[in-house]
């Protein structure tokens, strides 16, 4: 089993969410964050005060997918998440030793 | 006829009683069993805790026992009972337990079950003057255990899947109501019979919820509304939820009354606030125990202003109204629709700084739909979605509460618009769900209805039906756009049009949004909003400057921003043309339904604008808005919106041809503007205490071709005149002027250059300390 935690730009979220359910991925965990990478922040002047962007607003995602299967996902995901411009974001894979369902200790990738 | 829920639940608590009596091994002397909580005053649910305590005369015998406790407490769990049990002595059941309210709480509940009869008797004996003794801390404890719970469910019982327990309105607040009454006279509640059926209800949907999930399960789902409607025959789960919000609102309104008479009671410091507030009183109202009452309620009859006056009191000092003046107002619902109310007592309402709280009690009241039965419908409506938490009327309100407690920087921006307007459409935004229909669609002609009505101005009425019209435009771009894909940027600018429109439209999504439930308005989310503001906001400052326009059906219109285009209508247009056709000085002046209106069409002099202001300053008239254009053969359009405090034109129609010669003596430099405002008494500064610091701020970014400069500061009198004169005066062209005023509050926004460029830094430093000597006076 694979983990894979994806940071993207927050206005595609639901392009890549539509692009994986389509492959038959819909669990996943999402949450909001900030950051920043080489895409640096930038200026904003407003009432004559620069508002200096540091963070920018990104997504991260994160699901575990058996092995076989993520090779695929990370190929969609990078395709639906891109717009070719820098900010679009970095893709992690990670091994992952176990997983459980809590409800009724499922284990592996039955679990998923 | 079916057995009423409670005596359901008496029944098992008896079931109970003989299986833990029969389960029960202990000494039969200095141990007694006592049935607490939910199961001890008889209402057991089918999968709720047996709560049992067991009263030991020592902590030693207790410790003792320990073998045949825990043999007693296996037995009961192998006969299927979930028991939650306490091991206490008479002198722990006899001690405030601040770190857990719960224990005597539950001892409200108490009855003997088993065991030794006489050390029961000691505690019962003492126990009712212990209470007494204790009220204090107890109503204290128990009392901020329910603000907390309130709290958790932002204080209302309109969640669109509530919990029958928890949430307010729900088990817990009958029962806190219950505990109340006990710790303040001493006897059991003696319910009415609107609260009674509210019990029996809310108990008969407990015991659903129960049955259907076999376990403690309480939220009241979308699947369980279904299943219990249809059982109830209520085919419609929607209509059979507005019963279940109607009782909520019953046990509601008890609880928090009783949590705040006896609030009240325990606190010296509050009843010296109170005594306060009933200073407040005036003519028709007064306020006794801080609640606001009709003076004489028959009144109303042939004097209806005096609900909305009683609303407007509630604005204005954030007071309650009385349960009486409640109730007067509920009986004369028929009336209040039928007369219903003009839109200056409603604007007045709604910008008050309490407008949220009065807006809630119209709604409760049922007023709000009187006054708008336009939104009747929307009452208690449950539109079921992912992430919508409360029903369409109370996301309403809570919209409003939520705007009204915005952090910076919205609170600001708030401070920098008519209130009243925005009010008004965040009322009627959602007016069109439930419907079928495209919600954007009904709810405008629903407000259309609603407008026409109670007579707001043209002016307002467009601004609200590009507010419903587009208020989801900014929520979705900030989901789907690209924030810093500069198109993004100039397609929201295209559909917003103006600045002014755009901080209405940030503010009622700001509302919209932070109302869908308690989690959605994160910092996060606040960011990027105000992200998509500031990219409009810069690409609307932008364009006004730089963009011109170009091919026009008549030259008059060469050169002038696009703004204007966007801003006036086909006929005022026209009119303009008209004026400028002469070539020369045109003065126009006309009343505009609340306000007056000067349009001027002139061959572009250094220090017209200010001239201009100046004339108006000088007939004692306050500026609320002004333009300044300039098109590309030289000729200037200024329009300025104006109040006349003291009616001086109304009332005397010949000052209006005076008026207008001098606007155009002064603009032909026949009349120094100097002179005209001498005249004046000299207008009052801005006091020590004005919240309002002036800000000047210059920025070369925002335009291509011209310097912006962006005046905050306190509005008086002859303001605009002295900062438009400081400006001419240094030398600097003015190429484009917007301004607008709230509540005091002045934002001027000029374009300027000098000798045809932007300002240098030198140059933008000088002008900043003349335009603060000006503001200053």
């Amino acid at each position: 089993m694979k983990k894979i935690e994806a940071i993207i730009q927050p206005f595609k979220l639901e392009e890549v969410k539509e692009s994986l359910k389509a492959i038959g991925i819909d669990g996943m965990t999402i949450t909001e964050v900030r950051g920043h990478g080489r895409q640096k922040g930038h200026k904003e002047v407003y009432r004559g005060q620069e508002y200096t962007v540091d963070l920018l607003p990104k997504v991260k995602l994160e699901m575990v997918v058996a092995d076989d299967r993520y090779e695929e996902v990370v190929q969609k995901l990078a395709f639906s998440a891109r717009t070719g411009k820098i900010g679009d974001g970095k893709i992690f894979v990670y091994e992952v030793a176990e997983a459980i369902r809590i409800r009724n200790n499922d284990r592996g990738e039955t679990a998923l | 006829m079916a057995k009423p829920p409670s005596s359901l639940l008496a029944e098992r608590s008896a079931e109970v009683d003989q299986a833990v009596l029969a389960g029960r091994e202990l000494p039969e002397t200095g141990c007694a069993i006592l049935a607490v909580g939910g199961y001890g005053r008889r209402q057991l649910f089918p999968y709720s805790d047996v709560d049992l305590l067991l009263l030991f005369e020592s902590d030693k015998f207790a410790l003792a026992s320990k073998a045949s406790i825990s043999d007693f407490l296996r037995r009961l769990w192998d006969a299927g009972l979930r028991v939650s049990q306490s091991v206490r002595t008479p002198a722990e059941c006899l001690e405030v337990h601040h770190g857990n309210p719960e224990l005597n709480v539950s001892l409200l509940d108490q009855r003997f079950l088993g065991g030794d009869r006489a050390l029961y008797d000691g505690l019962a004996a003492r126990l009712p003057r212990f209470l007494h003794a204790s009220r204090e801390p107890l109503v204290r404890n128990l009392a901020q255990l329910a603000r907390e719970r309130h709290t958790k469910y932002a204080g209302t019982f309109y969640h669109l899947e509530p919990d029958v327990k928890e949430t307010p309105g729900g088990l817990r607040d009958y029962q806190l109501l219950a505990w109340l009454h006990q710790l303040r006279e001493g006897g059991a509640l003696e319910p009415s019979p609107e609260l009674e059926e509210a019990f029996e209800f809310l108990s008969g949907v407990r015991r659903f919820l129960h049955t259907a999930a076999r376990r403690d399960a309480n939220v009241l789902t979308f699947e369980a509304q279904d299943g219990l409607a249809e059982e109830a025959h209520d085919g419609d789960a929607g209509h059979w939820m507005r019963g279940y919000y109607r009782h909520a609102r019953a046990v509601f309104r008890a609880a928090t009354r009783q949590l705040e008479t006896t609030e009240a009671k325990s606190s010296s410091l509050f009843a010296q606030f109170r005594d306060r507030r009933s200073r407040l009183s005036n003519a028709d109202f007064s306020v006794v125990r801080d609640r606001v009452h009709f003076r004489e309620a028959h009144q109303i009859e042939h004097r209806p202003e005096l609900v909305t006056g009683l609303f407007e009191f509630v604005a204005r000092h954030g007071v309650r109204p009385s349960l009486d003046a409640e109730q007067q107002i509920a009986t004369r619902l028929p009336a209040i629709q039928k007369v219903g109310a003009p839109w200056t007592a409603l604007a007045r309402i709604f910008s008050l700084p309490h407008a949220p709280l009065a807006v809630r009690w119209m709604h409760e009241t049922g007023a709000l739909s009187a006054i708008f039965p336009e939104t009747a419908h929307i009452e208690c409506l449950v539109v079921r979605d992912f992430y919508h938490r409360y029903t369409v009327d109370e996301h309403t309100v809570i919209a409003i509460e939520n705007l009204w407690n915005a952090p910076e920087p919205y609170r600001t921006l708030l401070s920098e618009v008519e209130r009243a307007v925005l009010l008004f459409s965040i009322l009627f935004h959602d007016s069109g769900k439930g419907s079928g229909e495209s919600h954007v669609e009904v709810g405008i002609r629903l407000a259309r209805e609603a407008m026409a009505r109670v007579g707001m101005p043209a002016a307002d009425r467009e601004t609200v039906e590009f507010l419903i019209l587009r208020h989801m435009e900014l929520s979705v771009a900030m989901q789907s756009r690209d924030l810093y894909d500069p198109q993004t940027g100039r397609d929201l600018a295209a559909v917003v049009a103006t600045v002014e429109r755009l901080k209405r439209l940030t503010l009622l999504t700001y509302a919209d949004v932070s109302a869908v439930n308690p989690n959605v308005m994160t910092p996060w989310r606040a960011d990027q909003l105000w992200q998509v503001y500031l990219i409009v906001h810069a690409e609307l400052t932008r364009e006004l400057e730089s963009e011109r326009v170009a091919a026009a059906p008549h030259p008059f219109l060469e050169g002038l921003p696009t703004r204007y285009l966007r801003t006036h209508t086909q006929p005022e247009i026209e009119r303009h043309i008209a004026m400028a056709a002469a070539g020369g000085i045109a003065v126009e002046v006309v009343r505009r339904e609340a306000a007056w209106q000067l349009t001027l069409v002139a061959p572009d002099r250094p220090g017209l604008f200010a001239a201009a202001a100046a004339s108006l300053s000088s007939f004692g008239m306050n500026i609320l808005r002004a333009e300044a254009f300039a098109n590309r053969h030289g000729q200037v359009l200024d329009s300025f919106t104006f109040e006349d405090p003291h009616r001086t034109l109304d009332l005397n129609p010949s000052e209006v041809d005076r008026l207008q010669s001098v606007v155009e003596r002064a603009l032909a430099g026949k009349a120094d503007p100097r002179e005209l405002i001498r005249n004046r008494p000299k207008p009052p500064l801005p006091s020590r205490k004005a919240s309002i610091a002036a800000r000047v701020s210059f920025d070369n970014e925002a335009s291509q071709t011209a310097t912006l400069v962006e005046i905050v500061a306190e509005d008086r009198p002859g303001l605009l005149y002295e900062v438009a004169s400081a400006i001419s005066e240094s030398g600097a062209n003015i190429e484009v002027v917007l301004i607008d005023t709230q509540a005091h509050k002045a934002i001027d926004v000029f374009y300027i250059t000098a000798e045809g460029v932007k300002l240098s830094t030198e140059r933008q430093a000088g002008l900043a300390e003349t335009i603060r000597a000006a503001i200053a006076g």
